[in-house]
């Protein structure tokens, strides 16, 4: 057991801070830091516009108030939730210049247009959000409610954006390099379309939504454990386990198809997610288990013969290439990438499960199921999406190391000179701290609201 | 024409633009030290009123430029991000806190404290954003920056930005942003028909403004001295100073006769023509010494198509852009 944690920590894929690799581990750690909190206030971002979209609709359609007060009272926590998403994205913007610069001064052409696009996007979601969180007195309520169309859609426009140039890293394409290395014949929009794109870009989506539903729908059963009978507080609730529960139903598909585009082009992220050291037929599925990269073996997995072969090639004999056929400086931090493989797909199936349970009481019994032990699952669910989140950009960006362009460029080759990453990183960190708890104290301040009458 | 050059124009246009709108939001958090100490809550509420429904749309004029930047310019954009990384950072770090700083204190509605925190923060941080974009503007005019025309910067990482004409340049772009704030808030009183906020408003926008032509004089002797080079190609363009000066006067005149309208559009007119007569002077460098717009520029195939991402973005953009400033900028009477 020691040696495996020695071994996952060595194998952390972070150099030794030695001090020409320094700057390599500090930009990693800054960039993953970053992207890691942005994702999830992105996919608020994404999702809540869809929820305060429905519940002002409820209430304009069945002429009632309280779905009315609960889309009022998303709009706000939306406004507050929507400016943390967007000044940290704007950190991310200046951040792949600043960290890697060779990076973007080689290949910012190819990827320039879908962050251009996606810079269209937000400028629409930031009209439209001005429109709807200020217009309420100056637009008629169907006015309003159309208002805030173009925020869900351009919301979800953004995302697809960013997520395709996440995918040209994954899967390069539409541009050649010539002998100096610079690019030439660039073709932006055969980058944007590149293998990875549609895969990424749903399973993104979906996630952004399961995100929103399960973080909305925790967030009411928590305070259902304690006030019960608050009428508000239930249709909230079943309003974002709607979302998060669709969601989920479509999530376990989508990422198998994810997992096919990796397996038919990334075949060393593949083999590391799955902790497969050797090439074979009929390769099994690891459920659980620690790669141990000295002894090329992954322990203490449950082994289905056959499952990866089927899942990765629709073949229980397929062969399935192992990291043993890359060399040893091209793999991945291997253990890494299959714990968190793991998790996030563990995680899919409990949301699943409870999704489908929900629906099932729903559908039988035109309820929820009344139990306590549902709110605690409920309460669950909403860290959980978010760590299956957050797992599953640890297996794309951890995977596909040391490459930052896989195959064209390496990470250590893009990095800045810049000195002073640390430091830069130690108030990034501070900073960051500020903005989330700042953000919770205010949505705190808000939750805690009087309601209106009869709630 | 090549590409380059359209790019270039929008790339000009959407700085512009950037500066005279999310400018002014900059002046309204620098106001704010001063509201800060006033008794009433009115003027608070001017500027949240002003500023709350079109700060995020007016930031992401920048957001948009860095993405046309570092699209089309790839080299130009990769060596300004090593020698600015610093004044940058500095930016961006009061960029993210005016923004939380502006929100968090309009939605803490029943905590004085975080109020007077998240206010305290708005007006700091507003302050810091155009005075290191400002600094960074000035490194780069000043032609001090030891760029390499491969896109490399040979000089010190830490200090090399602190140039005497970007310490100049950093003060004005703050001058900048509070008199467009105070110009354009004089107009938001005069809608809102609150006679007491309109005197305080005008009298400060007819000082700051007074301060700001004598501060744009010295700037100009400033410039003959420091960086010739500028001077020699802004010299060509003295139409443009002409305007700028002109136009500076005339918000002047307007604002004491109360014509605040056009005071304001004076006002952005003097911006306008300050700015386009820096970046004519400096073509065709981008980043003088070395980086060159011919030699930064990306693939022709890219360049032309950001030119059409951009012509077919606008045409959604525009009126959509035109919908939010007719609700909530028009004078009572006009929607
Ligand atoms: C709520 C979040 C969530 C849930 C429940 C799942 N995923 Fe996922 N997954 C993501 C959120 C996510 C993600 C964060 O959104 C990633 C990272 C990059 C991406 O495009 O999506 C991702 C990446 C990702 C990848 C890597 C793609 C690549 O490297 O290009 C694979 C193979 C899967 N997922 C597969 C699955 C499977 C088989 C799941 C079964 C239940 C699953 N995911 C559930
Ligand atoms: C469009 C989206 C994204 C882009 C363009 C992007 C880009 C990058 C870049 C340039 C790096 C540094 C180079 C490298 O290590 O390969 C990186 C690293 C990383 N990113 Fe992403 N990223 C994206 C999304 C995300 C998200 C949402 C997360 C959230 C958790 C994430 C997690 C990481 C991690 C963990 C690393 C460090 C990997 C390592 O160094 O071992 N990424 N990403
Ligand atoms: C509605 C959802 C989202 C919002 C409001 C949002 C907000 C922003 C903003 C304001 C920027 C800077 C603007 C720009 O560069 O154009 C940005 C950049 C970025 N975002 Fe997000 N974002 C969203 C979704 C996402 C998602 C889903 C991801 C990752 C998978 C992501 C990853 C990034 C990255 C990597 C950047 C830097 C890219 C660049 O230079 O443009 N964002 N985001």
């Amino acid at each position: 057991m020691l040696a495996a944690i020695q071994t996952l920590v060595a194998d952390g894929g972070l150099p030794a801070p030695t001090q020409t690799d320094a700057n390599l581990l500090w930009a990693r750690l800054q960039m993953a830091f970053t992207l890691g909190v942005h994702i999830v206030f992105a996919c608020l971002g994404v999702g809540l516009p869809v929820l305060m979209l429905a519940a002002e609709g409820l209430g304009l359609r069945r002429g009632d108030p309280l779905w009315t007060a609960l889309a009022r009272r998303w709009a706000k926590s939306f406004a507050v939730l929507f400016a943390v998403g967007a000044v940290s994205g704007t950190v991310l913007a200046f951040e792949l210049g600043l960290l890697w610069p060779r990076f973007m001064g080689t290949f910012g052409a190819v990827i320039g247009l879908p962050f251009t696009l996606e810079g269209f996007a937000f400028f629409l979601e930031a009209i439209f959000a001005g429109i709807y969180l200020y217009g309420w007195d100056k637009l008629s309520p169907r006015a309003h409610w159309w208002s805030g169309v173009p925020i869900a859609l351009s919301g979800a426009a953004s995302a697809w954006f960013v997520v395709t140039s996440n995918a040209w890293m994954n899967t390069p394409q539409g541009f050649a390099v010539d002998a100096s290395g610079t690019v030439v014949d660039a073709d932006p929009i055969a980058a944007m379309m590149n293998a990875a794109t549609w895969p990424q870009t749903t399973h993104m989506l979906v996630a952004a939504y399961m995100v929103s539903g399960f973080l909305v729908a925790g967030f009411y059963a928590a305070r259902l454990l304690r006030r019960p009978d608050s009428r508000y507080d239930r249709r909230a609730l079943a309003l974002g386990l709607a979302l998060g529960g669709a969601a989920s139903l479509l999530q376990p598909a989508v990422g198998h198809w994810a997992g096919h585009v990796v397996a038919a082009t990334q075949p060393a992220k593949l083999a590391a997610r799955e902790g497969q050291f050797h090439t074979e037929r009929r390769a099994p599925l690891r459920l659980g288990g620690l790669p141990d990269e000295e002894r090329m073996e992954t322990p203490w997995a449950i082994e289905l013969p056959g499952g990866l072969s089927f899942l990765a090639h629709n073949d229980f004999d397929a062969e399935v290439q192992g990291l043993e056929e890359f060399p040893r400086s091209d793999w991945p931090p291997v253990a890494i990438v299959h714990v968190a493989f793991q998790l996030m797909v563990a995680i899919g199936m409990a949301l699943l499960a409870l999704s489908l349970v929900a629906g099932w009481s729903w559908w039988r019994r035109g309820a929820l199921p009344a139990g306590r032990w549902f709110l605690v699952a409920v309460v669950a669910s909403a860290p959980a999406s978010a760590l299956a989140l957050e797992a599953g950009w640890v297996v794309t960006e951890v995977g596909r190391q040391p490459w930052i362009v896989q195959g064209v460029m390496r990470t250590e080759d893009a990095v800045t000179d810049a000195p002073g990453l640390l430091a830069v990183l130690c108030v990034t960190v501070a900073i960051y701290a500020v903005l989330v708890l700042g953000c919770l104290s205010v949505l705190r301040i808000l939750a805690r609201q009087p309601l209106p009458e009869d709630a | 024409m090549g590409p380059e050059l359209i790019v270039l124009g929008i790339l000009g246009a959407a700085l512009i633009l950037y500066a005279l709108l999310g400018g002014a939001d900059f002046g309204a958090g620098i106001w704010e030290f001063n509201t800060a100490f006033q008794p009433g809550d009115d003027e608070r509420e001017l500027i949240q009123r002003a500023v709350g429904p079109v700060w995020e749309a007016n930031h992401v004029w920048l957001l948009f430029a860095l993405v046309l930047g570092h699209t089309a310019f790839p080299l130009a954009y990769q060596a300004a991000a090593q020698a600015l990384w610093l004044p940058l950072l500095l930016a961006l770090a009061g960029i993210v806190f005016r923004g939380v700083g502006f929100v968090f204190r309009a939605y803490a509605v029943d905590s004085p404290f975080l109020r007077s925190v998240w206010g305290a923060v708005f007006a700091l941080a507003s302050t810091a954003a155009p005075f290191f974009f400002g600094a960074a503007l000035g490194a780069v005019a000043s032609g001090e920056l030891a760029f390499t025309e491969a896109g490399a910067y040979a000089g010190s990482y830490l200090t090399g930005w602190i140039q005497p004409l970007g310490i100049f340049t950093a003060f004005f772009a703050v001058g900048v942003c509070s008199y467009l704030a105070a110009v354009y808030f004089t107009r938001e009183a005069a809608n809102l028909g609150n006679e007491a906020l309109v005197a305080t408003w005008r009298r400060r926008a007819l000082a700051t403004g007074a301060w700001m032509g004598i501060l744009a004089a010295v700037g100009l002797v400033f410039l003959a001295l420091e960086a010739p080079e500028l001077w020699s190609g802004l010299a060509a363009g003295w139409l443009l100073i002409a305007a700028s000066a002109v136009s500076g006067g005339a918000s002047l005149w307007a604002l004491a006769r109360s014509r605040f309208t056009a005071a304001s559009l004076a006002a952005a007119g003097a911006v306008v023509a300050v700015m386009a007569g820096w970046m004519l002077a400096q073509y065709p460098y981008l980043l003088p010494p070395a980086i060159e717009v011919e030699t930064a520029k990306g693939p022709e195939p890219v360049l032309w198509g950001a030119v059409i991402a951009a012509s077919l973005g606008a045409a959604l953009l525009l009126p959509a852009l035109a919908l939010l400033f007719r609700l909530f900028k028009a004078p009572p009477g006009v929607d």
